[in-house]
């Protein structure tokens, strides 16, 4: 019974510092007007360089490596958000169609990388995830959780503190307003997508690596971006909220992960599938429940013009 | 004025798609390049940028280009039977489009289409034509739902899809697989079973054959095997056209599509719509999983359990291509069926037949600021015939 | 040192397919208020967005101190100490008022926001100009008068002393307006200069020192307002002779066809009920007003009337039927033609073309409908003959997608889609705001038009002289409750104000008595 509890633990943690982090990021995105839907496929992104960072830098000190790839996973993400942020900002596209245009994008992408880089017809990578697990107390806990940490301060203290996060906060709720005394509403816009992109990459990495040492690229992230923006509705785009809804979703989430092994559950004898529905029914509930009083930023998802006032 | 207007509104928009087209292909052959570049060079022997050009055309996107008519006899029947659930799932995004929602969540329509015909087809051995209601209903359902949350609690239809998109994939799969003795489950192909004959005689949807002579010549020889699905599926997006065009319950979709505020005013219920609408764009998506599984073509695989069917998400592509119109639709969607077999058609040792779904993503992100080549080609049509814009006063 | 502070001179600026503004000179003194005058669309905005930096004019300069400036940005014009209120304001509402005042010109300290210092000089100015303002309030929980106040905190926060008041007035109650005219003074008093944008000649009359007034976006000349008269200022407005009257014959009112007891309406915005126990009728043959400061309440009432809203307990019946029960759609069918007040959201779907626009409330009749078709030739018909009956202008008749029509034409194929359904009752909110004089008098005809074949109008306006104008009876409503009923031709614009700004209330029976009293 113990070591199931640690495994739920150990699960939870994992995937609840997946899902804040991307979450904080589409919160960034959000925050400033731009509704993020392509977070799956940003997290594919970053998860497929990062896979190939931790491959290239296999042998290295751990530290190095672990900063070489989350990096570069955070970098990736961000550079392919900045499709979302041309599209959306520049060209004042529907960013909802934007998005699921790079979420499409982002799965082809990744097989025609991983196949190539394995010269074969597979889309499946392998490598050593070693230098990024510690074990604290008989739990392993991987390093993204203080990253993830460190992420859900920061994210506290920008948004609220500074005056970058004043700025970004007036820009999601009445661009006209921020305009009118001289904030360049694009640059913010473009400051929170690529926030967005940079925690969504991180994301899509933390959730690949610590868990197994290969991951086949044609499943995406299996519907973590998509899941993650729920937690930043259910977390009604605050951080600490969307720290709490990330734990109490990831507590779904491992519960299909560990169904198998943990006697109670297992005597239920219920499909794997069933844990694997539930964080996507309770989602559903919970925005059902909470609808009525949402913060979304008021003008996120409508496009800015100049022009019009 | 009229006329000029008409033709206007109409070129802009066929114009647009096609530069969307040109450019989605011009990136698709650009990475071909790429990765015919990086086979040649990790070769490691001497080759010329025209090797490497020639590779890229002939062996890549020549081939994508011609999709089935590289390989006519087998590649026109997968054409045939894949742009038939497209034009579908296309209509599905496209129609909902029209009510002003975003359809998403076609692809979990498609998902429960797809069960319920092949349930029906399976467990209760019914005819193909009541199979196929049953893929209608079942998508309907499922696209019921999220007009419901949106309706009653206003959220987003984006997000409710995407979630039941999920809670669909695993419903079926887990009800297909049944632990392994499902009974629709066959354990050795790990898939459900074959339809079409034997026990399950009647329970696919007739081959075209039916229309041809005995000894078909030509095209009918390479058609004669394919089902009639491809024609239900146009004769649906002609239907559809009708009623958005020119019937008072389009008029109400299209009001609402545009201004929810002003529909309301007009005394449409937006409630009610909503829901219908998202009712039958579900409908449409499952109708199209309905076609391509009761025609024999493939058979549902509760294993792989991941991913959502790429015929959802294709409907996305297609009906912005086609800017929601439903004719529109039919081209698109053949478009899209068109490169997707001719990326398979592709030398695999050097291009993985992804390359296709880039191209098809690639046009979807153009699509969403598609209105901005429309605006620059109806004002070059403007030049071009000397129109003058009569704009008076106001702003 | 030039005489102007600021000077505006030839300025140009060009929309595709309209020139908002032909060669305007604006000079505007230290230390004096100036009036902006014209009709709505005559280019006021635009040229203040120049100034503003909003907009690059295509021609022209702009100088400060007698030294050509170039603005491009607000921060330009910040820098060059120019503020401006905006017309609709510029303010987050889940923003403090703090929060609201120093955004774009935030202190930081270590990297933080530093909002104590900032918090210390907003108290100091709102103490000093007797601004009364709480700095830790949310704006979306303060009074429109109150945020107007912020916006005036936020220009003398950035050390502004060129203030731009963009139509200022308009969402204030008299007595409000009457704070803002001694505020503005102040301001003046201490050296700084203040552009007023107006098309209110009794406030210029009032306030302005100079006034400069524009007519379809070409220059028409600066007075001394000590020099010109009222109609002076009008004649140069609106180019001729405004008789600011409507022509109405007496005519005798006929059955009860409105009858509304005891309604009350829920509020969106807060928990008190927007709408608080409404009772009145209105009979054939007259034009009953309901006059009122924005926001006390008409809004929610005309949405419950026809059905947009939900009410909470109460009735509404026409020609005694009743209403309450029933849809949008049924209400429509049972005799009430509705303008609303919001063309755009409400009153038409924008990406329609004109002709679609036009069956917006029939095309479910079987005029235009059979076996569930559309009868497009019906319909190209109908519009045709609105078209023409109503004067609706537009670059392609029928087939005008509505978006591109101007703001007057798309209200003139409003009221004409109403009007021409002859139903028995006609509700009108704000029919002619934003409107020019012309497309005004035009709508104003129409409806006493509408009143004079024996159907009622029931009209909801802010405007107190076209209430005066055109009601038979005039209803004010404050804070969601009908404060008094008059007659126009026995109550004055004073009165009026004093019950909307709620310092007076009757009911009927003590109507007579107020009057005696206020007439000693």
């Amino acid at each position: 019974m113990p070591n199931e509890i640690l495994l739920l633990i150990k699960y939870t943690l994992l995937y609840s510092s997946v899902l804040m982090m991307v979450a904080l990021g589409g919160m960034f995105a959000e925050r400033s007007g731009i509704i993020n839907i392509a977070l799956e496929g940003i997290m594919v992104i970053g998860g497929l360089i990062g896979v190939l960072a931790t491959q290239m830098t296999h042998g290295m000190n751990p530290v190095i490596q672990v900063a070489v790839s989350v990096i570069a996973a955070g970098l990736a993400g961000m550079i392919y958000s900045m499709l979302l942020a041309f599209a959306s900002i520049n060209l004042k596209a529907d960013q909802t169609i934007g998005g699921t245009a790079l979420n499409i994008l982002a799965t082809a992408i990744a097989m025609v990388i991983a196949k190539r880089v394995n010269g074969s017809q597979s889309s499946k990578l392998d490598y050593t995830n070693s230098s990024f697990i510690f074990n604290v107390f008989g739990i392993d806990v991987n390093v993204f959780l203080f990253i993830g940490l460190v992420f859900l301060i920061l994210s506290f203290v920008i948004l609220y503190r500074t005056r970058l996060g004043l700025r970004l906060r007036a820009c999601g709720e009445h661009p006209q307003a921020a305009d009118s005394v001289g904030i360049n509403v694009y640059k913010m816009r473009y400051i929170g997508v690529l926030l967005s992109g940079f925690l969504g990459g991180i994301g899509g990495f933390a959730y690949i690596v610590p868990a197994v040492q290969s991951w086949n690229f044609e499943v995406g992230v299996a519907g973590m971006g998509f899941l993650a923006l729920a937690v930043m509705i259910f977390g009604q785009w605050h951080p600490i909220k969307i720290f709490f809804a990330a734990i109490f979703f990831s507590l779904f989430k491992s519960l299909a992960n560990i169904a198998d092994s943990v006697s109670f559950l297992s005597r239920l004898q219920w499909p794997k599938e069933i844990y694997n529905m539930m964080p996507f029914i309770a989602s559903m509930v919970v925005l059902a429940l909470t609808s009525g009083r949402s913060k979304a930023p008021k003008a996120e998802g409508i496009p800015y013009d100049k022009g019009s006032r | 004025m009229n006329h000029l207007e008409k033709l206007k509104r109409g070129l802009s928009t066929v114009l647009s798609a096609l530069i969307s087209v040109a450019i989605g292909l011009a990136f698709g052959f650009i990475i071909l390049f790429l990765l015919s570049l990086s086979t040649y060079a990790s070769a490691g022997e001497p080759f010329t940028l025209k090797q490497v050009f020639d590779t890229a055309y002939n062996e890549g996107f020549l081939r994508l280009m011609k999709g089935c008519f590289y390989m006519v006899r087998r590649g026109l029947k997968t054409e045939i039977s894949q742009a038939a659930p497209l034009i579908m799932t296309g209509l599905s995004v496209a129609f909902a489009f029209k009510t002003g929602l975003f359809n998403i969540g076609a692809a979990g329509q498609y998902t429960l289409g797809a069960f319920g015909a092949l349930y029906c087809a399976i467990v209760l051995k019914l005819p193909w034509y009541l199979c196929l209601l049953a893929s209608v209903l079942f998508g309907a359902v499922w696209g019921a739902i999220p007009g419901f949350f949106k309706a009653y609690f206003k959220i987003n239809e984006v997000i409710t899809s995407i979630m039941f998109n999920w809670i669909g994939l695993y419903a079926v799969n887990t009800l297909i697989y049944g632990g392994g003795t499902g009974a629709m489950y066959c354990a050795k192909t790990t898939k459900t079973w074959v339809i079409g004959s034997g026990v399950y005689e009647g329970t696919t949807i007739p081959n075209i054959s039916v229309f041809l002579s005995e000894k078909p010549q030509g095209l009918g020889l390479y058609l004669k095997d394919t089902s009639i699905a491809i024609f239900f599926a146009i004769i649906i997006a002609i239907i559809l056209y009708i009623i958005i065009n020119k019937t008072t319950f389009g008029y109400e979709i299209r009001a609402c599509g545009h201004s929810q505020t002003a529909a309301k005013y007009a005394g449409i219920s937006e409630k009610r719509n909503i829901i219908l609408s998202m009712a039958i764009a579900g409908g449409l998506a499952g109708f199209g999983a309905g076609l391509y599984y009761l025609s024999g073509v493939a058979e549902w695989q509760p294993l792989v359990s991941t991913s959502l069917p790429g015929f959802g998400f294709d409907g996305i592509s297609v009906a912005l291509l086609a800017s929601s119109n439903p004719i529109g639709v039919i081209f698109s969607a053949l478009f899209i069926a068109h490169i997707d077999v001719g990326g398979g058609y592709m030398n695999a040792s050097f291009f993985p037949r992804e390359i296709a779904d880039i191209v098809s993503g690639i046009i979807i992100y153009l699509c969403a600021f598609m209105l901005l080549f429309k605006t620059a080609i109806s004002k070059g049509i403007s030049r071009v015939f000397g129109a003058k814009k009569e704009l008076e006063g106001g702003k | 040192m030039s005489e102007y502070i600021i000077e505006m001179r030839n300025i140009t600026k060009v929309f595709p397919g309209i020139k908002a503004n032909d060669n305007i000179t604006l000079q505007l003194k230290k230390g004096e208020i100036h009036a902006l005058l014209g009709e709505n669309g005559a280019g006021k905005s635009t040229l203040m967005s120049v100034l503003f930096g909003l907009y690059q004019p295509d021609e022209g300069k702009i100088f400060k101190d007698g030294k050509e400036v170039k603005i491009n940005n607000p921060n330009d014009a910040n820098a060059l100490k120019i503020g401006m209120v905006h017309q609709h304001f510029k303010l987050v509402e889940v923003f403090t008022v703090l929060e609201n005042i120093i955004l774009g010109a935030e202190d930081t300290n270590m990297g933080l926001l530093e909002k104590n210092r900032a918090r210390k000089k907003v108290l100091m100015l709102s103490q000093k100009y007797g601004l009364n303002v709480n700095p830790n309030a949310l704006v979306e929980d303060i009074s429109v008068g109150m945020q107007q106040r912020v916006e005036i905190l936020k220009m003398l926060y950035r050390n502004n002393d060129i203030l731009i008041f963009d139509e200022p007035t308009a969402v204030l109650t008299p007595q409000e307006i009457d704070d803002l005219m001694e505020i503005m003074r102040g301001f003046a008093r201490e050296g700084k200069s203040i552009l007023f944008i107006t098309h209110k000649l009794n406030e210029i009359m009032a306030v302005a020192d100079r006034c400069t007034v524009l007519r379809k976006g070409k220059y028409m000349g600066t007075v001394d307002i000590k020099d010109v008269t009222k109609e002076d200022l009008s004649q140069m407005m609106v180019g001729r002779q405004v008789s600011f009257t409507v022509d109405k014959m007496d005519i005798q009112t006929g059955k009860t066809v409105l009858e509304v007891k005891n309604l009350t309406v829920p509020s969106k915005l807060h928990k008190n009920n927007a709408v608080k126990n409404v009772s009145f009728t209105v009979r054939e043959g007259e034009i009953v007003c309901i006059a009122g400061i924005e926001g006390n309440g008409q809004t929610e009432f005309v949405q419950a009337l026809t059905g947009l809203e939900k009410i909470k307990s109460g009735s509404i019946k026409l020609y005694g039927k009743e209403l309450t029960k029933l849809s949008i759609r049924q209400r429509a069918k049972s005799g009430m033609a509705h303008i609303p007040e919001d063309r755009h959201k409400h009153g038409l779907v924008l990406d329609y073309t004109l002709e679609q626009n036009l069956v917006l409330q029939r095309y479910w009749t079987n005029e235009f409908k059979k076996a569930g078709f559309i009868r497009s030739k019906a319909i190209r018909k109908h519009a045709v003959r609105l078209i023409e009956q109503f004067d609706i202008r537009s670059g392609q008749g029928p087939i005008t997608i509505s978006r591109s029509m101007s703001g007057g034409n798309q209200q003139k194929a409003i009221v004409g889609r109403e009007i021409d359904r002859s139903e028995p009752l006609v509700v009108a909110v704000q029919p002619t705001r934003g409107l020019d004089v012309g497309a005004i008098e035009f709508i104003h005809q129409e409806l006493v038009k509408t009143r004079d074949s024996g159907k009622a109008v029931l009209l909801v306006s802010l405007e107190l002289d076209e209430v005066m104008n055109l009601s038979d009876r005039i209803l004010v409503m404050y804070e969601g409750k009908i404060v008094g009923e008059f007659d126009p031709k026995k109550t004055t614009v004073q009165e009026l104000g004093l019950y909307m700004a709620g310092g007076k209330r009757t009911n009927e029976q003590t109507n007579e008595q107020t009057k005696a009293s206020l007439a000693k």
